[in-house]
């Protein structure tokens, strides 16, 4: 914008005219500027155009079937929140209680080695998934989508 | 395909204000959500891909907005609008985006602008116009994608999705008095870079 236009006001409010946001005043100081200000008018005139094509753009949007997703809802979230415990509880207590049956009913060393081997084995492998399982839940934007 | 402005409603809106909507969402009301999400998930991903240009991506952010939206509900203030709150989580989400990815805002414009020309549509039936407006429509979307983020972003939430002073400022968190003299530099500089571009054209 050329300094010597004459302009008396910042360059901004013609950001603002083109918004149809000035008070009465500035509105009228702009107006009456543009009127005598061929480069401020070309100004506006080239601002006027790029927002008009901005303004009616039109973009291809996602089918709706990609926002079937919806926020899963506050009983569903308590009900799992619960129901992971109690499944865990349940599979410690009844794999202890199994355990500790075979030990005392088991007769020699190689049969004890086989059950504390057989249950620490895939107990270690439950807690593998688990461990993944709550790491991935922190970061896992889809966790509280309901499908 | 949504064109701009019209973002207000959608197929099958229920009606209703936004802030009926969000206290009968909090009362539980299903159907209230769920108009609540169709009216707006449109306007969030449109934002989400202006800023990113990538289709997967903005897909991911406005659904993991959505959903932060919908989380906060309880804390929303029903004085202001629904639209610049959640403009605000979109914003954030895209900005974590990028910081999750190490890249600047300005990584990859280039490609952001191409991806982002892909998504234009035209809907005139008139070939010989639609190719013009189409050509003007992929020259300023390139030569935005190319703005600085904090540029592109003022622009595209005035001049596409009509938010008023104190909208932008809340979604950008600036002082109102800011807003129009930062979206006329950025205007200045997007004439600029489109007078550049026509040059080497």
């Amino acid at each position: 914008m050329p300094e010597q236009c004459g302009r008396t006001f910042g360059e901004a409010l013609l950001s603002g005219y083109l918004d149809g946001t000035l008070v009465q005043g500035d509105e009228q100081r702009v107006r009456l500027h543009l009127e005598d200000c061929e480069s401020c008018r070309t100004l506006v005139d080239g601002l006027a155009a790029v927002k008009e094509t901005i303004m009616t753009s039109t973009f291809d949007m996602p089918p709706d079937n990609e926002w079937s997703e919806g926020p899963s809802t506050g009983s569903s979230r308590v009900a799992r929140g619960v129901g992971w415990p109690l499944v865990i509880g349940w599979a410690v207590l009844v794999c202890g209680y199994a355990v500790w049956e075979g030990w005392q009913e088991s007769e020699n060393l190689v049969e004890r080695l086989i059950l504390v081997g057989g249950v620490s084995g895939l107990g270690l492998l439950f807690l593998g998934v688990l461990l993944d399982r709550l790491k991935a839940m922190k970061t896992d934007p889809y966790r509280e989508v309901q499908k | 395909m949504v064109e701009s402005p019209g973002l207000a409603t959608f197929a099958g809106d229920a009606g209703g204000s936004d802030q009926e909507l969000v206290d009968q969402a909090l009362a539980g009301r299903r159907e209230a959500t769920e108009t609540l999400a169709q009216r707006h998930r449109q306007a969030a991903y449109l934002l989400a891909l202006q800023l990113l240009g990538n289709r997967d991506d903005a897909m991911d952010v406005a659904q993991e907005a959505m959903l932060r939206f919908f989380a906060s509900l309880g804390t929303f203030d029903r004085e202001r609008r629904v639209q610049p709150w959640l403009f605000t989580i979109v914003r954030n989400q895209v900005r974590d985006l990028w910081r999750r990815r190490q890249r600047r805002p300005g990584d990859g414009l280039s490609e952001a602008g191409e991806a982002l020309t892909r998504q234009l549509v035209d809907l005139t039936a008139n070939p010989e116009a639609d190719l013009r407006r189409r050509e003007l429509k992929q020259r300023v979307w390139r030569a935005l994608a190319a703005l600085p983020a904090a540029k592109r972003e003022i622009i595209v939430l005035r001049d596409f999705h009509d938010l008023s002073y104190s909208d932008i400022a809340q979604v950008l968190d600036i002082p109102i008095g800011t807003v129009m003299s930062r979206l006329h530099g950025a205007r200045q500089q997007l004439r600029a870079q489109l007078q550049a571009g026509g040059r080497h054209a």
